[in-house]
């Protein structure tokens, strides 16, 4: 049995984790409600240029542009991936990470025998995990959440999607969390090249008789880059938002379990000291008895 | 009599930037600057780098210093999807001039890269455009 010096020691230690704990919960969770603003700021825009592009796609029959590209039986594959840089965030990455390998092995197999998946991976966890396997990285990024801003998500989409356009990759895939709420982050597998299909919330069918100016492809050319960007930096957002809001559920229940456990050690510091007491009153009873 | 007003919204990917009624609004298309005004055409345009003129109800006139974007414009409701949009009174001179400098700076040093020519004279234009309307 523990003495009473270990189980205390015990209970200070855990003690002292469960501050780390509760102050880690709640940095996540200042944070969090700044990355939450910042998903609202940036959702105007997603959907307008959603809006506008659905109907000026709707309206166009010939899709001579390179991004709607469609190859049959795709060969060269880039997987984005979004995890997070940090831990002791839950399932978080762990999800992100068997997603993205799921969808390899399920989807791609083929192709990763021969080496055309490529990834991309944003996060520093992803990175570490399928660095040590072997998987094609083409491209890192660790370590932008800290200071997360546009020009990022605009460079690395640019870069891509010229690469898709010079027929280096068939298909762009992402793979990161949707922000749900706090407690709940949903896991979207999302195409990004070709565009298929622009979606928006609103289910309006009207086809407006734009002017063009200049024309209508020239249009195009300039707002899918813009709408890529923003599909990116939207992921982004949502991603480290759910990092946060997984990060803070976690460390909540970590806290709790800490101040559970105490509340065990304490009842088994006491159960000993009595014990003790108990013990060393029947010593000194059974002393006495033995003189008398 | 209503008067007859246009919904516009100005909203840049990092956050909204502006909306409201306005009676007018200017922009820098690629094909040449244009007004709208109640009852405008539907129209599909892309934007360069410029500036922005909107004339609310009340005849005030704002300015805004835009990197360029798109614009629909359709039942009088005009919306600016500016790359980057910031009102006079929003501009940081001091950011300005630094971008302004740095780019020339770059231009000065003959770049052998094509595209960082181009990069460079870009954030150049764009500086140089913050400067114009902050004065």
């Amino acid at each position: 049995m523990a003495t009473l010096r270990e189980i205390k020691q015990r209970i200070s230690g855990v003690k002292s984790t469960q501050k780390i704990t509760k102050a880690m919960k709640m940095v996540a969770a200042s944070r969090l409600r700044r990355a939450q603003e910042n998903i609202i700021k940036a959702r105007p825009y997603a959907q307008k240029i959603s809006e506008v592009l659905s109907d000026l796609v709707s309206s166009t029959s010939d899709m001579q542009i390179p991004y709607f590209k469609k190859v049959e039986n795709a060969e060269k594959i880039a997987i984005i991936g979004i995890t997070a840089d940090r831990g002791l965030c839950g399932s978080f990455n762990v999800n992100i990470i068997k997603a993205i390998e799921n969808e390899i092995q399920q989807k791609y197999s083929n192709q990763n025998t021969v080496g055309n998946v490529s990834l991309f991976l944003i996060g520093k966890k992803g990175f570490e995990y399928f660095n040590r396997r072997n998987y094609k990285i083409d491209e890192k990024h660790l370590g932008i959440f800290s200071d997360l801003k546009f020009e990022f998500a605009e460079r690395f989409i640019t870069n891509l999607s010229n690469r898709f356009i010079n027929a280096e990759f068939d298909k762009v895939i992402l793979i990161s969390n949707e922000f749900k709420s706090v407690m709940q982050q949903n896991l979207v597998i999302k195409q990004i090249l070709p565009i298929t299909s622009v979606s928006t919330e609103s289910t309006k069918t009207e086809i407006t008789d734009y002017i063009y100016e200049p024309e209508k492809q020239k249009i195009l050319q300039t707002l899918i880059p813009s709408y890529l960007n923003s599909q990116i930096w939207k992921a982004l957002l949502e991603s480290y938002a759910s990092e946060l809001g997984a990060r803070m559920t976690a460390m909540d229940q970590a806290t709790e379990n800490a101040s559970e456990m105490i509340n065990g050690l304490q009842l088994k510091y006491n159960k000993a000291r009595q014990a003790s007491i108990t013990k060393e009153i029947i010593e000194i009873v059974s002393g006495a008895n033995a003189l008398s | 009599m209503k008067e007859k007003l246009l919904n516009i919204e100005i909203v840049s990917p990092s956050k909204p930037i502006f909306k409201g009624e306005v009676k007018s609004i200017t922009l820098p298309g690629t094909e040449g600057n244009f007004q709208v005004l109640y009852n405008h055409a539907a129209i599909l345009s892309s934007l360069s780098i410029g500036i922005i003129k909107i004339e609310d109800a009340n005849g005030n006139k704002r300015k805004l210093a835009t990197s360029g974007g798109s614009v629909e414009v359709k039942n009088n409701s005009v919306v600016v999807l500016a790359n980057s949009a910031e009102f006079e009174d929003e501009i940081d001179k001091n950011r300005a001039n630094k971008s302004k400098e740095r780019a020339e700076e770059r231009l000065k040093n003959k770049l052998s890269n094509d595209i960082d020519v181009k990069r460079a004279e870009l954030s150049l234009a764009r500086a140089i455009n913050r400067l114009k309307i902050s004065k």
